[in-house]
């Protein structure tokens, strides 16, 4: 009898009734599938078996994952939202099919890796013990682009391994492990940044330490030591604006797009023109000329969805990462080990810095930082990562479930003994 | 475990509180800059709209630029009146950068219409029209002026309303026609003709200068008006020396006086007195080395030494010369915020923008720029410029009946004397309806 009833609890637990969330995503999928199909005079037939995978996905992946394990569901729907919102932008804009195909099965690649971290992190028991050959694992994997037969360098950055045609970021990979290890070791973040910056990495260099020094501080409440963090890192931009003339450009660019339009403030004047042209309501799917953004695909993706589904939907599509870091920092408080609670606000610091960064970097409210649309932006490394991050997430929010409804169960054993 | 908990709570919520800044941040800049980004030259959307451009009219409704039946753009039919207004509303080559048909070729167009709007015209198989911009210009006003220049001379004349900050006229010689542009077969552009020299020209400010130092002078030190002056047409310092107009010694002068005749001599020994620095915070409270930025139009930032060699410079910048270099527009701007109390309004071009269904989605509102002046030291001034056109140098400048006072050569405040223009004399009557009162009643 007690087994049927923590099922009941922890069904109970799940909280939100999200039918109508699930049904609302699912209808997105399938009707913004559908317009894409039927634009042109030839029917996009990928796009149409995306109308129907792509809620399919949606709904069997949440179905799966919560029978599996009393996830958030709230969360897991969200997520694959926002994956969608980046298959769809990407059928629609991108030059030929290849580009959303490879996205999808990067998806569900991504999807695996989700359960992957969720299992991952329910089994992951003794992980005092695991931690620091986890760190030496990282650092070796975040140097790995200075190996001499794999390492790539790419857009003034050394950050990319590649083999055999095959080429993947080691900075995208090592976030969640970053996160892991944070909880449980701060100074080993010092020696992540270290080799970023070597490789130019600026981007993530800013990521990983701001990370850094907000788990610092949540973790020791040591709001001094933060602040002469927060500090000497602001002395470090210096440094590096000084130092590095590609910085000094970006800031350049950052400040005036327009001095320089044609080289280096190319790509931002063009993202800006196009979130002009998309207006309140967008220039409609399909309907927008997004591929006049360089980097469409990747860096500016959220000004080609701003350009064609409009200011409204663009700030939506923030309120959704909101919801998800709101609901990510609610698993972090019922964690009941600091080394859970700090995981998972790990986890939502670091995607709410990421989309922050590179969403204030496409509508010139910060410089322009090459970081990913988290779920959104084309990449597998991002998409798969960002995926496990998720999945991890999903976890810990499973294990506060069951943690909640055996709490739950002992108080009403209590009770009964009493009434007996 | 607690404490955990509240810190997470505190960075959390930061984390928050910074993406409703980037929402909100980002709705305000699409909301008030989208449009002018959108209108850049170098979006290929404006190309590829087949939407027909909506009007643009003047204050009083006056077509300025319309479209045709046949699609085709059409402006004011009088040619005179067609040329004085070409760098405001600019033409379908954009050419002329700043002018409306450019600057505002994404409202225009309307290439953000939504998407209810696109669908009702399909069905109704009519081609999307854009919106259409009323401008605060007086298009009669405009071609007035433009016939009063005088033939074979460059420069521009700006008249503002200094109390709204609308812009009524604009005009900027010499003037092109937006039919025939460069490439055209019966082209011939003048050099520069492109140019909206109100917005776009840099000049030397020279005498007109003198209120801002006047300003200073006042604001700085209040017993300045009891000071007496004396010029003997000369003044040599070390490193250099000033003269002024005609090498006329003035004699012995107090502040008022030396305004009046616009005295070189002691208003460069003004500018001495008060030193560089404060010179200089003077000129840039007047908007000098300011990054403007209006959204209406692009105007060309307006420019006061930060640095001086030696004395020679520093006087030579008290009396508007030397690296001293400002637009039409802002100097009207400055002897408009001496009229107006002190306050400079911002400056005003779009009056309203009226979408395809007839309801206005902008209209111009006048708003303060700053308050760049004492309204008592304001009154002084006003009072110095007003006896300056009543018995000093800018006498010419008397128009009978009006109270005129001089802002620069190029904008002298005061809406002209009504002749009849290629339109109606519907701008002539307003003119006689509300003459340039001044001093302002308060």
């Amino acid at each position: 009898m007690p087994t049927s009833k923590v099922e009941k609890m922890k069904k109970a637990l799940m909280r939100s009734n999200t039918h109508l969330l699930l049904s609302a995503v699912m209808l997105f999928q399938f009707l913004a599938m559908l317009l894409i199909a039927f634009q042109k005079q030839s029917v996009n037939l990928q796009a149409l078996a995306f109308a129907v995978a792509l809620p399919l996905v949606t709904w069997s992946v949440t179905a799966l994952m919560g029978r599996c394990w009393p996830v958030d569901r709230a969360i897991l729907i969200l997520v694959m939202l926002l994956c969608s919102v980046g298959l769809i932008s990407l059928s629609d804009i991108a030059k030929s099919n290849i580009t959303p195909r490879t996205q999808a099965i990067y998806a569900l690649g991504g999807i695996a890796a989700m359960f992957a971290g969720a299992a991952f992190i329910r089994n992951w028991r003794n992980w005092r013990r695991h931690t620091p050959l986890l760190m030496a694992l990282c650092l070796l994997v975040l140097a790995s682009p200075y190996m001499p037969v794999i390492g790539i360098y790419k857009n003034g950055a050394r950050n990319w391994i590649g083999l055999g045609g095959f080429s993947v970021q080691p900075s995208e990979f090592m976030k969640p492990v970053l996160i892991l290890c944070l909880a449980s070791a701060i100074a080993f973040a010092a020696a992540c940044c270290g080799i970023l910056l070597a490789e130019k990495d600026l981007g993530a260099v800013l990521l990983y330490f701001l990370t850094t020094v907000a788990m610092y501080y949540a973790a020791t409440s040591n709001a001094f030591i933060s602040l002469v963090g927060l500090g000497m890192g602001a002395g470090a931009a210096v440094l590096a604006y000084r130092a590095l003339p590609y910085v000094q450009g970006r800031i350049a660019i950052w400040k005036n797009p327009w001095s320089d339009p044609e080289n280096l403030g190319y790509q931002l004047v063009h993202a800006l023109i196009a979130i002009g042209s998309g207006g309140l309501f967008g220039m409609g799917l399909g309907l927008g000329m997004p591929r006049n953004i360089p980097l469409y695909h990747s860096d500016f993706i959220f000004a080609a969805i701003t350009e064609e589904f409009g200011l409204i939907f663009a700030v939506g599509l923030l309120a959704v990462y909101v919801i998800i870091i709101m609901r990510g920092l609610i698993v972090a408080f019922n964690a009941r080990t600091s080394f859970h609670s700090l995981t998972a606000f790990g986890l939502v610091i670091i995607l709410g810095l990421q989309t922050m960064l590179i969403a204030g970097g496409n509508t010139k409210l910060l410089p322009l930082t090459g970081v990913t649309l988290p779920l959104v932006c084309y990449g597998g490394s991002s998409l798969i990562s960002t995926f496990f991050s998720m999945g991890l997430l999903l976890g810990l929010s499973s294990m506060n479930a069951e943690d909640e409804a055996r709490d739950i169960e002992t108080i009403e054993l209590k009770e009964s003994n009493v009434f007996n | 475990m607690k404490e955990l908990r509240r810190n997470m709570r505190l960075v959390g919520a930061l984390l928050v509180v910074m993406f409703v800044g980037l929402a909100a941040w980002f709705a305000m800049t699409v909301f008030t800059q989208g449009s002018i980004w959108a209108s850049d030259v170098r979006n290929n959307r404006l190309r590829a709209s087949n939407s027909l451009r909506g009007d643009i009219t003047d204050r009083d409704g006056n077509l300025l630029a319309t479209t045709a039946e046949d699609g085709s753009r059409q402006y004011t039919q009088n040619a005179a009146a067609r040329r004085a207004l070409s760098q405001t509303v600019g033409d379908t080559a954009g050419m002329s950068g700043t002018g409306i048909e450019t600057f505002f070729s994404a409202t225009l167009l309307d290439i953000s219409a939504s998407l209810t709007d696109r669908l009702s015209e399909l069905f109704a198989s009519k081609q999307h029209v854009g919106s259409s911009i009323q401008i605060t210009v007086d298009g009669p006003l405009q071609a007035y002026i433009a016939d009063k220049f005088p033939e074979g001379y460059r420069g521009a004349v700006c008249v503002t309303n200094y109390r709204t900050g609308e812009i009524l006229a604009m005009v900027s010689m010499p003037s092109y026609d937006p039919y025939d542009l460069t490439g055209h077969p019966n082209a011939n552009v003048e050099d520069t003709a492109y140019l909206n020299r109100c917005l776009q020209g840099l000049y030397t400010p020279g005498s007109v200068f003198k209120i801002v130092t006047l300003a200073s002078a006042l604001s700085n030190d209040a017993a300045v008006t009891g000071q007496s002056f004396s010029c003997a047409g000369e003044w040599a310092y070390e490193g250099g020396r000033v003269v002024c107009a005609g090498n006329t010694a003035h004699g012995t002068l107090n502040l008022k006086t030396a305004f009046m005749r616009s005295c070189n001599v002691t208003f460069g020994k003004l500018a001495y007195q008060l030193g560089l620095e404060r010179l200089r915070a003077t000129a840039e409270t007047f908007g000098f080395n300011e990054n403007f930025k209006f959204g209406d139009f692009v105007i060309y930032n307006s420019a006061f030494p930060t640095q001086v060699s030696g004395m020679n410079g520093l006087v030579w910048a008290g009396i508007g010369q030397g690296e001293v270099l400002v637009t039409p527009l802002h100097m009207a701007m400055i002897s408009g915020a001496v009229a107006n109390g002190g306050t400079m309004m911002k400056p005003l071009l779009i009056d309203r923008v009226v979408n395809t269904q007839g309801a206005a989605t902008a209209t111009g509102k006048s708003e303060v720029y700053r308050q760049v002046l004492d309204p008592q030291i304001a009154d002084i001034i006003a009072d110095f410029m007003y006896q300056t056109v009543e018995s000093g140098t800018a006498a010419r400048a008397a128009i009978r009946g009006y109270r005129v006072t001089p802002g620069s050569p190029a904008s002298y405040r005061t809406t002209p004397t009504p002749t009849p223009s290629p339109w109606s004399s519907r701008a002539a009557a307003r003119a006689r309806a509300c003459p340039a009162s001044w001093p302002p009643g308060r």
